[in-house]
């Protein structure tokens, strides 16, 4: 397998230096980034990920139904799946896309392993089917430990939870943003494997574009990466928050001051390596990638700890609070699978360690007993992996 | 030491490709004997397999003259008998879309395939047609309503408001436009078939094994291509990845191939799996012929000998997995899909093997996409 790899290797590294040889004779080609996201061909633009934007306002709409007690599991199913019309545009009921074929889908961890798909789709399958049979008939009863119902946080607002205190819609959410958002962006996308399918490498270094496309179809790669952080922001200057999803942890995270600088980091890493990109340069736009998939991941890290260390200060005085948070967590935490550590083809927790986390959260009667020396001991484990400590993250 | 060499035929390899300016495919320029790859693929592999399949198509005919001349259930259960010796000699050359077989449809990706084993057929277009007497065969439309799964209805299925399958060629009122309809199907497949085989013993085995380019149109880069999509899409996806629901929200246990006859879709992916394992090895489908250059050969030739393994490996991985399943993969995605998915995981294992590292040995181009992005 060695000398495989060190062939292709020395394969690709000869093509990248043979092909550049007419332009300006170095190693690489020079890569200077745009000040902002912003890439042209013949006057027009580029940059095309129509197709995230919309699964990221098809997500909004999903997330806010789960919330709705009028709705069905059908509706419901109909939203994540987009069949049967229940999106309140035209444009997202007419659209090709839909959530679930893309969630657990990525080229580099699901392509050969979709019977491992199958069972994370089939969790959401069955987080949706459990508001619907288990919370919404329970919707005005009161929460008890074994009993879904209501909840109400200290002065403020009304949880709906399940028999141990998770509220599914949030689980769904937060657990969406490690599926499809992470997953896609970090393990599709940015993959050597997608970027530099069939013959894109070859078609980008000779500017071949897409059939009926301005870009060429390493370009469009790359972007549709970009689309899944900020498919509903402004590409051009990034407000952040614009989504429920990745982009609005983004924002939670760089307001943190000891991460204040992280969203700017991201979003630079994305102007390089698409700048190398249309320099032809792959090995600059590999370092980008190789960036992003630590930033983004850390991201899924610092809020899983987040959640689970700001749960204790309420847990057994504020149910309500407590159980918001831990909800939060729990789908942090589920999204931990989908990250991506930077230089290998593997997450910074495998899907059974998660699977032994959600485990230990819903024990028994869930959170309704779950200790904070739990609590602790999980968020330390987590922030260890990464490059930043447990009381960076908590507060 | 190894590393050594493959490390200098790398780069030998690539600095002829990069002085090659205007073979913008590339092309291994080593001296591996391409033509004696060719032969045994032409002279042992492809012409036996594609002539034993047109035995077969003959020996259904022939069943279906007896069946048409004397309709009972045991003419028809002999008939069904004969479909599936044809459809199983089918597994052995559906791969084999080159050389004239490529130009027969007007899908240049499936080209004769489409004559033969589009699938899931579509009923309605069959009964519509055995109504009318109005079908075009040759017609885009009608891919999806002749070969063998159209056969598969019309020997396995019931027609609508009918109670057997035999209903078809007795009771119902269509009697006759189902009688025309089978023996259409089949006169449709035999003129591909013959065309097809006439081709290689007439000219074109000469220029396939001639035509040693390394360019897009040479025929190992052709072989190498139609030997990948075979596998991605005749095996891997048709014959499990749809009905498995890979592709959809749910299992679709009624896309499985032979859907009508039912219990032999495991038998007939194992004789696909069969047709790419003894195509990479370079042995002979059917006869005797001796193993000889094949890509497998070649990948030894390149010091690949590990990806030689890891291929070899991941292909009887698969062929235990689908040993171990249904007869009838409708009942399997019914019962337990798991299972299925399993097989098209370890199916698709060999995927990167096949398209990523071996066409990257060999400096093959991959002609084809997925049609994955948005």
């Amino acid at each position: 397998m060695k000398k495989i790899a060190l062939s292709l290797f020395v394969v690709g590294a000869l093509f990248t230096s043979c092909s550049s040889d007419d332009d300006n004779g170095s190693a690489g080609n020079q890569v200077v980034a745009p000040a902002t996201f912003q890439f042209e061909r013949n006057g027009s633009t580029t940059v095309d990920y129509n197709g995230q934007t919309t699964r990221i306002e098809m997500g909004g709409e999903f997330v806010s139904a789960l919330n709705d007690n009028t709705k069905t599991e059908t509706e419901l199913d109909g939203m994540f799946t987009n069949t049967g019309n229940y999106f309140s545009t035209t444009a997202l009921n007419e659209s090709t896309k839909n959530i679930r074929s893309k969630t657990a889908a990525s080229m580099d961890y699901f392509s050969a392993n979709t019977t491992e798909a199958n069972v994370i789709k089939a969790d959401f399958d069955s987080w949706i089917a459990n508001q619907v049979s288990e919370v919404f008939p329970n919707w005005e009863n009161t929460a008890t430990a074994g009993n879904a119902g209501q909840i109400q946080e200290a002065g403020g607002s009304m949880r709906y939870v399940n028999g141990k205190g998770l509220e599914y819609n949030q689980a769904i959410n937060k657990a969406l943003i490690g599926a499809l958002m992470v997953d896609q962006m970090l393990n599709n996308y940015l993959s050597t494997s997608v970027l530099d399918a069939g013959t894109n490498r070859a078609d980008n270094d000779a500017e071949i574009l897409a059939e009926g496309k301005n870009y060429t179809n390493m370009e469009h790669k790359w972007d549709e990466a970009f689309g899944y952080l900020y498919g509903t922001d402004d590409p051009l200057a990034p407000q952040l928050g614009a989504d429920n999803f990745l982009n609005k942890y983004l924002a939670r995270v760089d307001s943190d001051e000891d991460f204040t600088g992280i969203a700017q980091d991201i979003y630079d890493a994305f102007k390089l390596g698409r700048a190398a990109i249309v320099a032809k340069n792959y090995e600059v736009r590999d370092e980008q990638a190789e960036i992003i998939r630590e930033k983004i991941s850390e991201i899924i890290g610092i809020r899983a700890v987040y959640y689970l260390q700001s749960s204790k200060a309420t847990l057994g005085t504020d149910y309500a609070s407590a159980f918001h948070d831990l909800s939060e967590g729990f789908g942090f935490v589920y999204s931990l699978q989908f990250t991506r550590q930077p230089g290998t083809d593997a997450p910074y927790f495998t899907k059974a360690e998660v699977d032994a986390y959600i485990a230990e959260l819903m024990e028994g009667n869930g959170f309704w007993d779950v200790t904070s020396a739990t609590l602790d001991n999980m968020a330390s484990e987590i922030a260890a992996r990464f490059n930043f400590t447990l009381e960076q993250a908590s507060n | 030491m190894l590393k050594k060499i493959v490390f200098i035929l790398s780069i030998v390899s690539v600095i002829v490709a990069c002085s090659s300016s205007d073979d913008s495919n590339g092309g291994s320029n080593d001296n591996f004997d391409r033509t004696a790859l060719l032969t045994n693929y032409a002279d042992n592999i492809i012409v036996p397999a594609l002539v034993n399949f047109q035995s077969k198509m003959s020996d259904m005919e022939t069943a279906k003259s007896d069946f048409i001349n004397d309709i009972n259930q045991t003419n028809l259960n002999i008939l069904s008998d004969a479909w599936l010796e044809a459809y199983k000699a089918w597994q052995h050359v559906e791969i084999f879309n080159i050389g004239i077989a490529e130009t027969l449809s007007a899908d240049e990706n499936s080209g004769f395939v489409v004559f033969f084993n589009r699938y899931p057929v579509t009923v309605s277009d069959i009964e519509a047609g055995a109504a009318s007497g109005n079908y075009d065969l040759n017609a885009i439309s009608y891919y999806d309503a002749q070969g063998f799964p159209a056969l598969d209805f019309l020997i396995h299925g019931v027609a609508d408001s009918d109670t057997t399958p035999l209903d078809k060629f007795t009771t119902n009122p269509n009697f006759e436009g189902y009688a025309n309809y089978i023996t259409d199907v089949i006169a449709q497949m035999r003129t591909i078939i013959n065309t097809v085989v006439s081709d290689w013993q007439g000219s074109y085995r000469d220029s396939f094994i001639n035509n040693t380019s390394s360019s897009a149109t040479g025929s190992f880069n052709k072989m190498v291509n139609d030997f990948i999509y075979y596998y991605e899409k005749g095996l891997r996806a048709n014959k499990i990845g749809i009905p498995a629901g890979n592709f959809s929200v749910d299992p679709l246990p009624e896309k499985v191939e032979a859907y009508y006859k039912n219990d032999v879709s495991k038998e007939l992916a194992l004789l696909g799996l069969e047709t790419i394992e003894k195509v990479f090895n370079g042995q002979a489908i059917v006869g005797s012929g001796a193993s000889s250059q094949s890509f497998a050969s070649y990948l030894d030739y390149l010091e690949n000998s590990q990806l030689r393994d890891d291929i070899n490996a991941q292909f009887l991985a698969t062929k235990q997995q689908i040993q171990s399943l249904n007869n009838s993969f409708s009942q399997q995605v019914m019962e337990d899909n798991t299972q299925m998915t399993q097989a098209y995981d370890l199916l698709q294992g060999a995927v990167v093997l096949l398209k990523v590292d071996m066409a990257s040995a060999f400096n093959v181009s991959i002609d084809f996409t997925d049609s994955d992005g948005d």
